[in-house]
């Protein structure tokens, strides 16, 4: 039981303090925020691997491996663009 | 201690989400949740192992090397298609991960585990379908425009009733069943997302965008429920955080609920208007006969002075009324019809549509078309209320309607349509016939409306001569519509050019057209032409420009725009009065001020940039139809606005070139 509790608990505190901080990103960041958020909510990778963590029927490692390499997709190609993107984005202070 | 290294890998993540608040900070944020996210990859893999080294190794390989090269070769005006390609298969993952978990033999889940696992299916494939449908809009593999079934919220009432039945049934069944009930529950949500994502198009896109980015997020966090995962849910958590965020950020700023959005209601057309309208493109097919050449090539016999006739009879009228008929139908023309009223409406004319009772091929048939593309119905009136009104009336407009106005009803006698009531449109100031040909209606009497010395005769198909009234009209029938068009084309550029040499302040406003055009390159160069003429040069982005979020920030930094010249539009609203030139690219609504001062239209209360506001204005779009609520631009029409229609990016070619010259 506390088990649940301490799930929900987490839950709540991951929602609440991304809430707070990201109300505070510009709107200039939105794009990029999206595409990296899209990268972390990949993180079912770790749930991906998880399942071959013990031996797999065969059913189990075709699921399980479309799991991870879409995940994986996901998550690698979620950060490469968003660091691509924010590679654009020059101050003229930095410039010169 | 396994808490607490958790902890500490969910702290990282959260210090680089908050590395967001600066531009300068957000790569290395970026790096920082991507360390936090490989540091967690690496804790699972230390703690639990891998059995299956070979597959995991190769999907891993495999995953990353589509992912990286995918994401170095989309162009930036793409991103919200791959992003939402992205939200898909990370939904894939979402519920493949739960159904393997959920039918694994020999360790139980636990009731909550349970419960969350059915959720994570269900979730997950309404973010993959939304996402697939989303990323096919985007990239223009299907059609943009919303596509709505009939009995839409009906079906999509019943998807998701089946999908708590099939869902709650599963906690009970055997193992055998319970795999088919968690398939039927993929099949459904997934059903579901496609139900959701389908209606919804164009300028809508980022509220769809980012709603599936919190169910992405919501997703993961399910799947972290069903396996016991602090980071999992931890992480999933603070996606579906910052997805809430954008969508509730996208929905104000148009002004429109949550709802409003992912249940759109089409003004004046309730569900049981729908229904009747859908006989109408059967009875058209059924007839090909001599209508069958309509909409083919435009007309050659409507004469240009006919045309410049009509323009000014409808620039100078200030009453008006439409006349529609079966012909409008036929050549679907409705929507230009009712694009032309709302222009008209707009310059302050009245506009009504006259119905007579025998229009179209059903009753009231004229009048579920026109509330199809959203005309108030308190426009529509009968024959009985408007036929005393034609003689006080400055100007009808017929289309494809002509028995029904036939003046020989009343004038001739003996013939098939002798005592028939009609729309008196003769006794009109003026009237202009929008009518395929000259040739007489199902009744076979020839129309002696056509002989009279007051109306003006466009022939050829409907949609087409009311899009060119429209346009003449737009394009400047205000004052004399009988100059050829390219030399005042031409004055007009040389006078925005004069305009942009002489500002010190210039805002320019980008909207999705200029993606589309790909004109920010020319943009970016047009502006340091101003600035080195000692003008201070900023933009002006409107949260909902583009089809993301952000999208134009992105557009324009890679076109190497510093982005503190990009404002946001509370910074940039208060400037525009003390702004010489407003130059408008490829934007309409987030412009258009009718959503400020007009009340009832689908964009009224939506906060907009004040383009208006500033000394001059200049608009390089690619016409002057309305944007995508559909509501005329009164702005292109102000004194001080000079357009310049045509493709964004030859349009700022050419000011540069008229730049350069001046």
């Amino acid at each position: 039981m506390s088990n649940i509790l301490l799930m929900l608990a987490v839950f709540l505190g991951a929602f609440l303090i991304g809430y707070a901080l990201i109300s505070r990103v510009p709107p200039l960041l939105h794009t990029p925020l999206m595409s990296m958020t899209n990268a972390i909510s990949a993180i079912t990778i770790l749930g991906a691997v998880l399942l071959f963590a013990q031996p797999t029927s065969p059913v189990e490692k075709v699921l399980g491996g479309i799991a991870i390499f879409t995940a994986t997709f996901n998550v690698v190609g979620g950060f490469a663009v968003t660091d691509r993107m924010l590679r654009l984005f020059r101050s003229r202070e930095r410039q010169s | 201690m396994t808490v607490l290294v958790d902890f500490s890998v969910i702290a990282v993540l959260i210090l680089g989400i908050s590395q967001f608040r600066r531009p300068a900070g957000a790569r290395l944020g970026n790096w920082l949740a991507a360390l936090a996210l490989g540091c967690a990859f690496a804790l699972v893999l230390a703690r639990h192992g891998v059995d299956d080294v070979r597959t995991v190794a190769f999907a891993l390989a495999a995953g990353t090397a589509a992912g990286y090269a995918l994401a170095r070769v989309v162009d930036m005006i793409h991103m919200p298609a791959m992003v939402a390609f992205q939200h898909g298969a990370g939904g894939v993952a979402a519920f493949l991960v739960s159904l393997v978990e959920l039918t694994r033999v020999g360790h139980g889940l636990g009731l909550i585990g349970e419960i969350s696992g059915v959720l994570g299916l269900a979730i997950g494939a309404l973010t993959f379908s939304g996402s697939m449908i989303a990323s096919a809009k985007l990239a223009g593999r299907m059609r943009q425009a919303p596509q709505v079934l009939a009995g839409h919220d009906g079906w999509a009432l019943f998807v998701l009733v089946a999908l708590f039945v099939a869902g709650g049934a599963s906690f009970f069944a055997t193992a055998g069943l319970a795999l088919a009930l968690y398939v039927a529950v993929i099949a459904l949500g997934a059903g579901l997302g496609v139900l959701v994502a389908m209606r919804i198009g164009g300028a809508d896109m980022p509220v769809l965008i980012s709603a599936l980015n919190a169910t992405a997020g919501l997703a993961a966090s399910l799947c972290g429920m069903v396996i016991a995962s602090q980071l999992l849910i931890a992480f999933g958590a603070t996606v579906a955080a910052s997805g809430s965020i954008l969508t509730l950020v996208m929905c104000r700023a148009m002004n429109r609920p949550f709802r409003g959005v992912i249940m759109p209601r089409y003004k004046a057309a309730p569900a049981a208007a729908r229904e009747a309208a859908k006989p109408a493109p059967a009875i058209a097919a059924a007839h090909p006969g001599p209508n069958s050449s309509q909409g083919g090539a435009p007309p050659a016999t409507s004469g240009r002075d006919d045309l410049t006739v009509a323009v000014l009879a409808l620039a100078e009228a200030r009453t008006v009324i439409f006349i529609p008929g079966y012909g409008m139908a036929l050549a679907k023309a409705q929507q230009e019809v009712a694009n032309l009223a709302a222009t008209l409406i707009a310059r302050g004319k009245t506009v009504r549509y006259a119905i007579h009772p025998v229009a179209g091929r059903m009753p009231g048939h004229m009048n579920v078309l026109l509330a199809e593309v959203g005309v108030d119905y308190e426009m529509l009136v009968e024959m009985e209320s408007i036929n005393e009104e034609f003689p006080a009336t400055d100007c009808v407009v017929v289309v494809g309607a002509c028995d029904v106005v036939n003046p020989a009803a009343v004038e001739v006698e003996g013939t098939p349509i002798s005592g028939m009531p009609i729309l008196m449109a003769h006794l009109a100031r003026r009237v202009v016939c929008c009518n395929f040909d000259l040739q007489p209606g199902y009744s076979g009497v020839a129309n002696s409306l056509y002989l009279r010395g007051n109306v003006t005769v466009l022939e050829g198909d409907a949609r087409h001569t009311v899009a060119s009234l429209h346009e003449r009209l737009l394009a400047g029938g205000e004052k004399s519509a009988s100059h050829t068009a390219p030399p005042t084309a031409q004055d007009a550029q040389r006078q925005a050019a004069l305009a942009l040499a002489g500002a010190k302040r210039v805002v320019i406003i980008p909207g999705y057209g200029m993606a589309l055009a790909k004109a920010q390159f020319a943009l970016v160069k047009l502006a340091s032409r101003l600035r080195g003429g000692g003008a201070t040069v900023n933009y002006a982005i409107h949260p909902v420009a583009g089809r993301m979020p952000g999208h134009m920030n992105v557009l324009l930094a890679e076109a190497e725009v510093e982005y503190e010249d990009l404002l946001e539009m509370e910074e940039a609203n208060p400037m525009f009065a003390d702004t010489d030139v407003a130059l408008v690219v490829g934007a309409c609504d987030v412009v258009n001020p009718a959503a400020v001062e007009v009340e009832g239209t689908p964009i009224s209360g939506m906060p907009i940039l004040h383009a208006d506001r500033a000394r001059q204005v200049i608009v390089c779009n690619f016409d002057t139809r309305p944007g995508y609520s559909g509501v005329a631009n009164p702005l292109y029409l102000y004194e001080k606005t000079i357009v310049l229609p045509g493709d964004a990016r030859q349009t700022v070619g050419d000011l540069i070139a008229l730049f350069d010259e001046v």
